[in-house]
């Protein structure tokens, strides 16, 4: 990108009268008059000083989105009326003119699919898991079962944008970025958010590195994302020649070279960079520590599966999510692509759910006998649900489901959550009957648990105040113990 | 009387004012003044502007005036009458200065620059009436009158401090306010007192104008608890007598047209929720200790005191009381308090490596807040349990994978508040286990060992039922398919050698392998120890073997050894235009496609046949061709359907060598990504200068594939000779 564009893109009208004042007499001597008349308001850093605004009841989190839409009916949300009407056409009463994505609105029929899947209950709760998920069911009574959850977007990415950042406009921050401005690193060797991503056999939705993204919050609270190759964190190993010494000495002259040239141009990017190059340094030595599978004993493996040993696999990034975040990373985001069963499903499904439940299942049994499980939330789910009747040729053992935005499961363990199974959907798992929770009310609630009011964690951006909950989101008491 | 006689009496008045005006401010300590003077002195503000005014207008006139002629009977009258002023708003200066409490060092040079003023005046009227090089020199009467105006200007300033404060003459900061943004701090933590929370910053924004350190009236202060308990002039006002009530208290309640009234009519008054949590302070006793934590949540002082806020005009800094932690963070060691306005603290070690003691023996500055301490993975000894031992209010302690020993722990058994502490990893033996939880009150304990299975343990828990335990598996009992190696080696074409590297995550596992397609076994197949070099064309399997774990799935890896190069290589038909690689080239690079074909690396082919020819300079003798040959079936790349071979010596004339056909049919279930090699065998003596290869991909996609009917894509790269 051309500099001085860039330079130009960073400019605003405080910065160009705070820069011109020292260049000119008069403007000078007005600052000498009345200290603070060009200084930028301190009123958003004020914020950092502040939070949490009360007892945090998690300290972590750590985000295991399922991209691509799991179909809750058949994971959790348990429909034996589904089953019964298998074939009957969705009745109008229930659809009530919900409008539909490109791929069924021209469909003729909508027959209604039961999961092919057996169901059976868990836990003290009662908590219905189907036989794709062995390991997570015992984990029901530490699992905070959201059936309730619905969404605006009907389309993969807006969707997705709008659980990532609170809009399905982009250019918001990320959740994570919003944490990391809001509560810091707390591990100073580290980012405060890390993403990390891996990829299932079924069909999947790409994700970008813009749900990730800073927004309008400085570039030092963008998520990092970790390769999935073997290294997680590419050049970290400085070449035989270069001692640690000579890095420090290179560094401490590039960083001389940045404050001059910040002087100069006042790019506020400047000083993220030389954060950056900081951080790194410090990376080099904390990324192996923590990465290291050599700590790890044999049980952790046999817990994850050994496909935890694969770099890039979900196990993999399970792991490393938990090494990441007992080591104080504010906000672990995974994703998992492959959940967009609109063909195939029974099969696709069940190859996705071998990837995703023993090692979810291990993350929430290891935070837990690590004593962390308290402090750290773990949150699973996808951008929408799928729907109850069947998209392209319905047959008895083989069905697809198309987006479904007004009801889904999420769940969600540790970190100050009340374990059990919350609202409850209609018979046919099309609409909500009780406890409806919005994205926003999510996102206020995971905020209300980090100690955080999110109706007054603000950011001043153009002339307005952002959140993450935009204008909306209430908390949802009767999620948190 | 006309103006000569006035002139003559006050000139005269001057010698006996003068003379007095330096004896009260010689003896100001000493002076004693009644009620009349007093109020006499309170003409001081109204009189100064006169002589200054005057005094500013002689000197402009002495500089303006270059040949000095105006008359003396004009000037004399003048330079006599500022004179006086001046003395005379002197002395009523040092008369008011007797009155109120002001900044010492202000009036010190206010007196004695006002008295300069009065005696330079005094001075001009006999410089201008008989000095007659005065008179003569412009000059000296410019040099003068620098002097006096700098006189004037200088110490007036500082009277004009002392009575509308220090930054009289700034930038005004606010339109429409004549003061500055008074920057308050409000502590909001429970952990302040109550003083700090309300008022302080109530006096600090409404009576420390009048009673701070710049202005000390009534010489009382009400800056510091201090200062307020030591009172003013009148004495306390903190506490009330029998009949009477605290002075602050009274003056506040008084009526705002009474004399004694604070603050003064013109003032900002207090608001009536001031008022309130002033009065019912000082009614409780005037208590600077008392915490806002200490009252009860539903007396109406801390209620008000809660929310109290200053007003508009202030800027509120938000602060809290507490210690700075500043200096107990480092890269390695976070210190928070557990949010914001508590006192609690949260600690937080990261990176072993690292660990130095004196960090946390630092923290024993803050032993009685710190109630979370994560010291997992740290290098611990027994001296550092001693120090953990002294953090009396500690609730949460996390000591996984340190290099504890059990016997070290006892100091944290005297935690009284101690409700959680987790020992993942530590080595202990049963026996010590049961030692260590004899005695214990620890609500919660987090264990998991690598020697002792969750049974054991459950057993050895269930004897102490008050604590709840979570006890880790170590999963002996499972027992998993371990997860085959990774092979460290990109290129699978051996020039003259290849050397390969395996590697495998988990420690303690063996690497077992063939070189001749034979599934490795436990017992015969060599075991891999540091770098397998390959010479020659091989398949290459690999497995691996831990005891505990069923033995990995075998993987395979073919290496081509690339024997002949052909002298020169070309392409007879064209690759597709976006797969184009590098020509005819990218089959003889010693580079393999690797698994995306828009990489470059491959040649596409889909609508032309795919033909090229292989020459060499002398007939050469061939018994075998690969080719290397994607498949991605969701991307319609399908495999080869047959490759034929036709040879020539003169590289007009061919004859027909080979035809290799690969028959097999692709079903939905096949495959979807792979790569594959597909062998030409030629019969024995094949021998030609040129050879040209005719590659045919797949006409029509099976009925299964969305593209059905449609022709499929071939990829290639690579092509070696044997």
């Amino acid at each position: 990108m051309n500099e001085f564009l860039e330079h130009g893109l960073n400019q605003n009208r405080r910065k160009f009268l705070s820069k011109m004042s020292l260049g000119l007499g008069g403007l000078a001597l007005g600052s000498l008059m009345a200290p603070g008349l060009f200084n930028a308001s301190n009123e958003d850093e004020l914020f950092a000083n502040v939070l949490p605004h009360f007892a945090p009841k998690a300290k972590r989190i750590i985000y295991l989105f399922q991209n691509g839409a799991p179909s809750q009916l058949d994971l959790f949300d348990y429909k034996p009326q589904l089953q019964k009407m298998h074939g009957e056409e969705l009745p109008a009463s229930i659809r009530n003119g919900q409008r539909l994505t490109g791929m069924t609105a021209n469909q003729a029929k909508f027959p209604l699919a039961g999961t092919k899947f057996k169901f059976s209950q868990h836990g003290s709760n009662g908590a219905w898991f189907s036989e794709t998920l062995p390991h997570l069911a015992k984990m029901a009574d530490d699992m905070c079962i959201v059936k309730t959850i619905y969404t605006e977007a009907i389309n993969h990415d807006p969707a997705l944008t709008f659980f990532q950042t609170g809009s399905q406009v982009g250019n918001r921050p990320s959740m994570g970025s919003w944490i990391s401005y809001g509560l810091g690193s707390e591990n100073k060797n580290l980012p405060a958010f890390c993403v990390l991503l891996s990829k299932g056999k079924g069909n999947g939705q790409g994700v970008y590195s813009k749900l990730w993204n800073n927004g309008f919050l400085d570039s030092i609270h963008q998520g990092v994302q970790f390769s999935s190759g073997e290294e997680p964190v590419k050049y970290l190993t400085d070449p035989e020649f270069i001692k640690r010494g000579d890095k420090r000495e290179i560094l401490d002259e590039i960083s001389a070279l940045n404050q001059e040239s910040y002087k100069e141009i006042g790019d506020p990017e400047i000083v993220t960079k030389i954060q950056q190059y900081e951080l790194s340094y410090r990376m080099q030595m904390a990324v192996p520590e923590i990465t290291s599978l050599q700590n790890e004993p044999e049980s952790i493996v046999k817990m994850y599966g050994p496909e935890c040993l694969v770099p890039g696999t979900y196990a993999a990034n399970c792991l490393l999510a938990r090494k990441l975040s007992e080591n104080g990373v504010r906000f672990v985001q995974l994703y998992h692509q492959g959940w967009d069963t609109h063909g195939n499903l029974p099969a696709e499904l069940e190859g996705q759910c071998k990837d995703i439940d023993q090692s979810s299942a291990a993350l929430i049994q290891d935070l837990k006998q690590r004593g962390l499980l308290d402090e750290t939330l773990v949150i699973w789910g996808g951008e929408f649900g799928r729907t109850n009747y069947c998209q392209g040729a319905l047959t008895k053992d083989n069905y697809g489901r198309d987006h479904h935005p007004k009801c889904f499961t999420i769940w969600m363990a540790g970190g100050g959550v009340k374990p059990g199974v919350h609202g409850e959907t209609d018979d046919f798992g099309y609409n909500i009957n009780s406890l409806p929770v919005h994205v926003h009310d999510f996102h206020a609630t995971i905020m209300h648990l980090m100690g955080v009011k999110h109706e007054e964690f603000t950011y001043k951006h153009l002339g307005r105040r952002y959140r993450l909950t935009d204008v909306a989101g209430n908390v949802i008491n009767d999620l948190i113990s | 009387m006309n103006l000569k006689k006035w002139t003559g009496f006050v000139n005269n008045a001057l010698w006996v004012l003068n003379p007095f005006l330096l004896l009260i401010a010689f003896f100001n300590e000493k002076l004693k003044l009644g009620v009349y003077l007093e109020w006499f002195g309170k003409m001081h503000p109204l009189f100064l502007h006169f002589p200054i005014v005057l005094g500013i207008l002689i000197g402009i006139y002495y500089i303006v005036d270059k040949k000095g002629n105006v008359a003396s009977n004009i000037l004399h009258p003048i330079l006599v009458g500022n004179a006086f002023l001046a003395s005379i708003v002197a002395v009523l200066g040092i008369f008011l200065s007797k009155q109120d409490g002001y900044d010492d060092a202000l009036i010190f040079a206010h007196q004695w620059g006002g008295i300069a003023i009065a005696m330079i005046g005094w001075a001009l009227i006999y410089l201008q009436q008989y000095n007659q090089r005065f008179k003569s020199s412009y000059i000296l009467r410019v040099e003068f009158a620098m002097v006096y105006l700098l006189v004037i200007i200088i110490f007036t300033h500082k009277g004009a401090q002392l009575t509308h404060g220090a930054s009289v003459i700034s930038f005004p900061q606010k339109e429409g306010t004549s003061e500055n943004t008074q920057v308050i701090k409000v502590v909001t933590d429970s952990n302040a007192t109550l003083y700090v929370r309300a008022v302080a910053p109530i006096l600090q924004q409404k009576c420390v104008s009048c009673h701070g350190a710049n202005k000390v009236k009534g010489e009382l202060l009400l800056n510091t608890p201090e200062n307020i308990q030591k009172g003013g002039k009148s004495g306390n006002i903190l506490t009330a007598d029998k009949d009477k009530e605290a002075m602050l208290f009274e003056r506040i309640h008084l009526d705002i047209t009474h004399k004694k009234h604070m603050p003064p009519d013109g003032k900002v008054q207090l608001t009536t929720e001031e008022v309130a949590i002033l009065s019912r302070w000082i009614k409780a006793g005037g208590d600077f200790k008392i915490k806002m934590n200490e009252l009860a949540k539903t007396d109406s002082l801390f209620l008000l005191a809660n929310k109290y806020t200053p007003a508009n005009n202030t800027k509120v800094e938000v602060k809290t009381g507490l210690p700075d932690l500043a200096e107990y963070n480092s890269n390695y060691c976070a210190v928070n308090y557990l949010y914001h306005g508590s006192d609690a603290i949260d600690v937080n070690f990261f990176q072993g490596s690292f660990y130095s003691r004196d960090v946390l023996k630092k923290l024993e500055d803050l032993q009685d807040q710190v109630v979370r301490l994560n010291m997992q993975g740290m290098p611990l000894t027994n001296e550092d349990v001693s120090i953990i031992g002294q953090f009396n209010n500690i609730e949460n302690i996390n000591l996984n994978y340190t290099n504890l020993d059990l016997k070290t722990l006892e100091p944290l058994k005297q935690l009284k508040k101690l409700k959680l502490l987790s020992i993942c990893g530590l080595k202990f033996t049963e026996s010590e286990l049961t030692n260590f939880l004899k005695g214990s009150t620890i609500a919660n304990i987090n264990i998991w060992s690598s020697v002792i299975g969750k049974t054991q343990l459950e057993k050895i828990a269930a004897r102490y039922p008050k604590t709840k335990f979570t006890i880790g598996d170590n999963l002996e009992s499972q027992v998993l398919k371990i997860n085959p190696p990774t092979i460290d080696q990109d290129s699978s074409i051996i020039s003259k050698f290849l050397d390969v590297k395996m590697k495998h995550m988990l420690n303690g596992v063996t690497i077992r392998y063939t070189l001749n397609g034979v599934d490795p076994d436990s017992l015969t197949s060599p075991i891999y120890k540091n770098t397998l070099r390959l010479t020659r064309n091989t398949n290459l399997k690999i497995k691996v073997f831990k005891p505990g774990w069923i033995s990995s799935d075998i993987i395979q890896r073919n290496f081509y050894k690339s024997e002949i190069r052909p002298d020169s290589i070309y392409l007879i038909s064209s690759p597709d235009q976006k797969y184009l690689g590098d020509g005819a080239r990218t089959l003889v690079d010693l580079e393999l496609g690797g698994s995306n074909f828009t990489n470059k690396k491959w040649l596409g082919y889909k609508d032309t046949t795919m033909k090229f020819m292989v020459n060499f300079k002398q007939p050469r003798v061939l018994h075998q061709a690969f080719l290397n040959s994607l498949i991605d079936v969701g991307s319609y790349v399908f495999p080869i359907v047959s490759i034929s071979v036709e040879g020539s010596n003169d590289g007009i004339r061919f004859a027909k060598i080979t035809e290799a056909k690969f028959p097999y049919e692709l079903t939905q279930k096949d495959v979807m990504k792979d790569i594959k090699t597909f062998t030409v065998d030629f019969p024995n003596n094949t021998s030609f200068k040129h050879y040209r290869f005719t590659v045919l991909n797949v006409k029509k996609l099976p009925v299964w594939h969305p593209g059905k009917g449609t022709t499929a894509w071939i990829f290639v790269d690579e092509l070696f000779l044997n």
